[in-house]
């Protein structure tokens, strides 16, 4: 039996566990373990208090092992192998074991049952710690220059951003012009500035920084080369077919999105007169005075809210595109402007003009536009009559369910927002992908524009709908990203990683196959003897390789074959 | 049953520059707190008003009236909907085009 001094720290967390298990009977039953020098219980382990507490157990006692029970590794790995790291003690010879979410709130109904298991649960950790051996982090060198792909409101000004701080920047827009949507705008909201002219601001500044290298018909055809250090090449189309490499130590994703596309017939789409919001954003944008349309004045305009976007059992989109009531409001305030006589019925579902942008809801009121309400199960319908006018009915609720008729010349359907298709860009770069089609980040509070990738971060509309300035907003987050990992011109990788041992080892292949990141490689001993070799930069450490090789020669380092089952054995003691 | 709208009725009816059922938000809180009890005075006559059917504000002809004018709602109001001067605009709207009275 190894001779190893672990302390052990149960968690009441607040009574988030404590209410359903008996956190000092589980103290008790491992204080006199093997091995087991300290146990304690504490009311939130992750207070500093405690944190102190632990650091000076771990002086004192010379402890070189750690188990921390409380909530999901998820949380708090980081915090307690920072403890361990500043108590001296190597940080990869601590366990956390998950009292929280795997126990205490899964079983609210059974404090005995929790309790016994918590304690096999802490016992497993222990297992697990007593084998732990100390393990440093690869240690990258990061190339301070960043891949931002697309240039629009999100690319543009993260390029800036990033440039600013010093970092290089390669930027590459897959269109001839960059821009994105908002080069297509006229007056936006909420600054009632030009969209065009923002565009070409921001494209002066890009071009003023020498930092910045801006490709446009450009695209990534191909990632390699390993964290902090990623060869990109690009390719470029037009008088000039030619594909450029260049190393980066991070990506920033800022592809936006497309606007949804009315099926023929969906709200009398394709009926003359019936517009989405976009195409009649540019008609009043263009208009100079009263609005004409196919050569008829325009006295009066029906918006219907929510198209494509909160579809429930009628579309695949369950999300609400957000930009889009606030965008219908000030484009009734534009047009107001230019033609004031025009009257305006906003057929809508619930007005989302959130933040500041209720004053231009209140604004369109108070000048007179009509608000109306539909619920989803009975949608307004949109006909064409004789003349040439348009008709749309619709159930008013605010009007007790009143059927009511309006005819009018111009319909717009309130347009959402869709996810661009980008299959191959999600394919090179191995982007996660939601439910809903747009891009996930790791965590939308704790880290909103990081993906799963290493050293891939997005931002922008291509996350889910934004206004413009969320977009910037998140751009710039992904600005600070970067700065922290590539400033310092080094990265900490963690060694908890998949290795091969090379006297097992017969190459049978089994691994390379399977592993998802590409990380394992083909090395030569000599003598004609080929083995596996796995790079620890490329590697996740996800394990999907160990089980299957046939002479159990792969081992994941903090995960070990003996640390595992040690664990199992443990957690089954006494078990038939 | 449909109407016919009269899109121009919210400007025949307040002539007054105060005159401004537009600017509701359809919250409710009017009709929660009036001590009478009404159902449709102010919002939904308002609603019908901004949306210009004539002949529903022309059935509420008895509510217009039977309003007390007390302001209650128009305190509570959370959008600045002047309510009692608009139930009076209706009012001189009744006065002109349904009783044939003429001048304020
Ligand atoms: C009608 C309408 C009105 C709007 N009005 C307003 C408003 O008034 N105020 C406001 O704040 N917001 C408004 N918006 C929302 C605004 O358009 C978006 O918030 C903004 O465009 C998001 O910017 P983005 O950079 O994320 O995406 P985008 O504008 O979509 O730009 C993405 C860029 O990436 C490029 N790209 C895509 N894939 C690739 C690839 N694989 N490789 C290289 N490049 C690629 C695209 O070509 C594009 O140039 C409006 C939207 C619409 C539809
Ligand atoms: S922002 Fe408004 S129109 Fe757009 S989806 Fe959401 S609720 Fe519907
Ligand atoms: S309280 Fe004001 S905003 Fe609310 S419904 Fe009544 S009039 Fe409209």
């Amino acid at each position: 039996m190894s001779e190893r001094k672990i302390g052990v720290y149960v968690c009441q967390c607040g009574g988030n566990i404590s209410d359903y298990v008996d956190v000092e009977r589980v103290r008790q039953a491992v204080a006199e373990d093997p091995d087991v020098v300290v146990a304690r219980t504490a009311m939130f382990t992750c207070s500093d208090a405690t944190q102190q507490e632990i650091v000076d157990d771990i002086k004192l006692d010379d402890l070189d092992g750690l188990v921390v029970a409380s909530c999901s590794p998820k949380l708090h790995t980081f915090t307690f192998r920072g403890v361990a790291r500043r108590a001296g003690l190597n940080p990869y010879r601590y366990t956390q074991v998950n009292l929280r979410e795997q126990d205490s709130w899964a079983h609210t109904d059974d404090r005995a049952g929790a309790t016994e298991k918590a304690i096999r649960l802490v016992r497993a950790g222990i297992a697990r710690t007593r084998l732990l051996e100390p393990l440093d982090p690869t240690v990258v060198e990061t190339v301070p220059r960043a891949l931002v792909i697309g240039a629009g409101i999100a690319g543009l000004r993260a390029a800036i951003g990033l440039a600013d701080i010093g970092l290089g920047v390669i930027l590459i827009e897959r269109e001839a012009e960059v821009g994105g949507h908002v080069r297509e705008l006229g007056t936006m909201y909420p600054h009632d500035r030009q969209g065009q002219e923002l565009i070409s601001e921001l494209l002066g500044e890009v071009r003023r920084r020498e930092g910045i290298a801006l490709f446009t018909n450009a695209e990534l055809v191909r990632k390699g080369g390993t964290f902090g250090n990623y060869e990109v090449d690009i390719r470029t189309r037009g008088d000039s077919n030619m594909t450029r490499r260049f190393e980066v130590g991070s990506v920033i994703v800022a592809t936006g999105f497309d606007s949804y596309l009315p099926e023929e017939g969906e709200y009398g789409y394709g009926i003359p007169g019936v517009l989405t919001l976009p195409q009649f954003k540019k008609l009043v944008d263009a208009s100079e005075g009263p609005l004409v349309y196919g050569d008829r004045p325009v006295r009066s305009v029906a918006y219907i809210y929510c198209v494509g976007s909160r579809q429930g059992e009628s579309g695949p989109n369950q999300y609400c595109s957000r930009f889009c009531c606030t965008s219908a409001v000030h484009t009734d305030l534009e047009l107001r402007a230019k033609s004031p006589r025009v009257h305006q019925y906003h057929l809508y579902r619930d007005m989302r003009t959130y933040g500041r942008y209720e004053l231009l809801y209140n604004d369109s009121r108070e000048k007179g536009s009509a608000y109306l309400k539909f619920a989803p199960d009975t949608p307004p319908e949109v006909q064409r009559r004789g003349d040439g006018r348009l008709e749309v009915r619709v159930h008013d609720q605010l009007t007790s369910q009143r059927e009511v008729n309006l005819e009018v010349d111009l319909v717009v359907l309130v347009t959402g927002m869709v996810p661009r298709s980008n299959q191959e860009l999600i394919q090179r770069l191995k982007l996660p992908v939601g439910r809903d089609g747009f891009f996930n980040e790791i965590h939308p509070k704790l880290r909103p524009v990081e993906t799963v990738v290493d050293g891939v971060a997005i931002c922008g509309s291509c996350q889910f709908p934004k206004t413009a300035g969320e977009s910037v907003a998140s751009g710039l987050a992904a600005v600070s990203w970067s700065a922290a990992m590539l400033k310092q011109g080094r990265a900490e990788l963690d060694p908890q990683v998949a290795t091969v041992d090379p006297d097992l080892c017969t190459f049978c292949g089994a691994c390379t196959e399977a592993c998802p990141y590409g990380a394992i490689g083909q090395q030569d001993l000599g003598g004609g003897r080929q083995v596996a070799v796995i790079d620890p930069a490329t590697c996740k450490g996800c394990g999907g390789c160990a089980p299957l090789c046939p002479e159990h020669a792969i081992n994941v380092l903090g995960y070990t074959g003996r640390e595992v089952e040690a664990m199992i054995e443990s957690l089954a003691a006494g078990v038939a | 049953m449909s109407a016919t709208l009269q899109p121009d009725l919210a400007e025949r009816v307040g002539m007054d520059p105060s005159f401004n059922p537009s600017a509701c938000m359809n919250c409710g809180i009017c009709t929660a707190v009036c001590p009478l009890g009404l159902r449709h005075l102010p919002r939904e006559v308002f609603a019908y008003v901004v949306l210009g059917m004539e002949g529903e504000v022309l059935q509420h002809q008895e509510e217009v009236f039977s309003c007390l004018l007390c302001k209650l709602c128009e305190v509570s109001c959370p959008a600045g909907v002047h309510i009692t001067e608009n139930v009076r605009a209706l009012r001189h709207y009744f006065d002109r085009n349904v009783f044939h009275i003429e001048g304020r």
